[in-house]
């Protein structure tokens, strides 16, 4: 197993104990559908995913997972609300292009939201920067600027201002080390590596 | 749909239909239903046939059926050909057959000639037997559920216990849907390409312009013309109309242009055909009157504009409430005859009514009847959709 994918499953293991069994669960940008496909054979969730990309789209079908391709944002607003138990945005937030949109709607069709990002706050990033003066390039962010989509150097700092300028209720948090298993407790938004946030209204 | 199945030409010996991946030839059967049917109308026939046609084998457990709905000039001739002169094969032979997509040695295939229709299904062109004279106008008004229904008792007849799969696009898609609704315990796929849960303005409005170019030619007479006779005219021009709505500007623009005939004078001023668009359109006109009965475009098109889900059931979700399938909608971003979001909102109402359901678009240039296209995304999709992956094994092993 890569060390990349290895962190991947620490982070579905996360997510999946946060995730009720038998509930409805929305994956915003779901890609190719692993996370739910996780969550339907651990958790017996009603999953569906949403994605742009129709390949993202064909394997998740591929999968047995359900999934809608289109804009995340118009897909929410034709739910009632809280039609989902809850909603994931698990690699995702950095690259909204109106993350606040997102999050409001999300909370609103879902009981509770799941937020996983990589803290671009993490000193091992800050060095990078510091040192190379270039954009970062490691096993987490594997492209180059010019290959890669527009996206938000987001960190945990950041999202916690967010969370409480918006009044959003952060039931829970979870910050992991450099590696993404150990759990890091001191100075997060300096010595975590990924954050996850659990959000209701 | 278009008559526009292309066959690429032989570069070896190899007659067509022995050609790898192509079931071959076929013939098409015929199922009698023998006692009274009711219409949706209340109106009733004596009985009924639909002209069928059969690819792969049903299996021991009887569950391997994959049922394919056609669009509205289509008809149960779906895969291979009928004889090895043809020239053309069934008008989705690239997506059906041996390791195709919808793979014809795993899937017992099915496809029928709908009711109303007129390639060997009863319908206004079939004999009265209380008058000796064709139907016509007296055939029994024909809705998409009548449709379902009668193929719903083939398939029983041909001891389908339950359907792996119903496929369609375009009315066939409504078709499919339908289905699941109609019968939740028997259908455990739909797949349902370019279609709607009920028609615009415009489309109806489309529909309708067919019908009076049908109903305003003389030779119509009030639907009661000798079956060699008939419309001709009017149905030409319904067709070559609802031709343009099945493809695109792009693509008409790609295939014609401002291409001038050959045979054109290079006289600006006259009427006689110009461009090569115009020859075309008129090819399409005259093909269609040798296979078509005017009347059945009347009444399948009526059909068509009467389907309405919504309206049916009170909403789309109290539509979709009793459908136990899995439900895969495909748009496509060129159809501006259903277009995408009239299929976006299938897989949505499906989802608020707590189903299993998906979409996907594929981007195409080529109308309403991409979902005829050759497209090995199409291919990889549908046949996901239908066969599906082993179950992932996530490995926690380190």
């Amino acid at each position: 197993m890569t060390k990349l994918v290895e962190k991947r499953t620490v982070d579905m293991e996360i997510i999946g104990d946060w995730v009720e069994p038998n509930t409805r669960v929305l994956d915003l940008g779901c890609g190719p559908g692993v996370l739910l496909d996780y969550l339907v054979q651990t958790k017996k969730v009603s999953a569906v995913g949403v994605d742009l990309d129709f390949t993202k789209i064909t394997a998740c079908v591929r999968r047995g997972v359900a999934a809608y391709q289109g804009d995340m944002i118009a897909f929410m607003r034709t739910f009632p609300e809280r039609h989902f138990d809850r909603v994931i945005c698990s690699r995702t937030v950095q690259e909204l292009s109106d993350p606040t949109a997102v999050i409001t709607e999300a909370l609103r069709v879902g009981r509770a939201l799941t937020v996983g990002f990589v803290n671009h706050g993490f000193w091992k990033n800050r060095l990078h920067t510091l040192l190379r003066g270039r954009k970062i390039r490691n096993e987490v962010y594997t492209t180059e600027w010019f290959e890669s989509r527009p996206a938000n150097p987001v960190t945990i700092a950041d999202f916690e201002h967010f969370c409480a300028a918006k009044g959003i209720r952060v039931a829970r948090r979870a910050h992991l080390a450099g590696n993404w298993h150990k759990p890091c407790r001191t100075l997060p938004n300096l010595l975590a590596g990924y954050a996850l946030y659990d959000l209701t209204r | 749909m278009t008559d526009d199945v292309e066959v690429t030409s032989d570069t070896d010996s190899t007659p067509r239909h022995l050609a790898p991946g192509d079931v071959g030839l076929v013939s098409p059967r015929d199922f009698v239903h023998a006692q009274p049917f009711t219409f949706k109308s209340g109106q009733v026939l004596p009985g009924f046939t639909l002209r069928y046609e059969t690819y792969g084998q049903l299996n021991a457990t009887r569950d391997n059926a994959i049922l394919i709905c056609h669009a509205l000039s289509g008809d149960h001739h779906c895969a291979g050909w009928h004889s090895p002169t043809d020239r053309k094969p069934g008008w989705w032979n690239n997506l059906i057959g041996p390791g195709k997509a919808v793979d014809s040695r795993r899937f017992f295939v099915v496809s029928v000639n709908v009711l109303g229709g007129c390639q060997g299904s009863t319908g206004p062109s079939s004999t009265n037997p209380e008058t000796g004279r064709p139907y016509g106008t007296l055939f029994p008004f024909v809705t998409i559920r009548d449709m379902v229904r009668s193929q719903k008792l083939l398939l029983d007849h041909l001891g389908v216990a339950e359907l792996h799969g119903v496929i369609g696009g375009s009315m066939g898609g409504m078709t499919a849907m339908l289905f699941a609704i109609e019968y939740p315990r028997f259908v455990r796929r739909v797949l349902a390409m370019a279609t709607t849960g009920r028609e615009s303005a415009q489309a109806i409005a489309f529909n309708e312009v067919g019908r009076q170019a049908i109903m305003q030619d003389p030779a119509w007479n009030r639907g009661d013309y000798p079956r060699d006779g008939g419309p001709r005219v009017g149905l030409a021009i319904a067709r070559m109309m609802a031709h343009i709505t099945y493809v695109s500007d792009a693509s008409m623009d790609r295939k014609f242009g401002r291409r001038k005939k050959e045979t054109a004078t290079g006289d600006a001023y006259t009427f006689d055909v110009q461009f090569e668009v115009e020859g075309y359109l008129r090819h399409q006109g005259q093909s269609f009157i040798n296979r078509f009965d005017a009347n059945s475009y009347l009444y399948i098109t009526r059909a068509l504009d009467q389907f309405d889900l919504a309206d049916a059931h009170g909403s789309l979700e109290a539509a979709f409430a009793p459908v136990e399938a899995e439900t895969l909608v495909v748009g496509f971003t060129s159809d501006w005859l259903f277009p995408p979001e009239q299929n976006r909102a299938l897989t949505l109402a499906l989802l608020r009514a707590g189903k299993r359901a998906s979409y996907a678009e594929l981007s195409t240039d080529l109308g309403h009847d991409s979902f005829l296209l050759e497209s090995e995304e199409l291919y990889t999709l549908v046949r996901g959709f239908l066969e599906r992956d082993q179950p992932f094994v996530f490995d926690y092993s380190i």
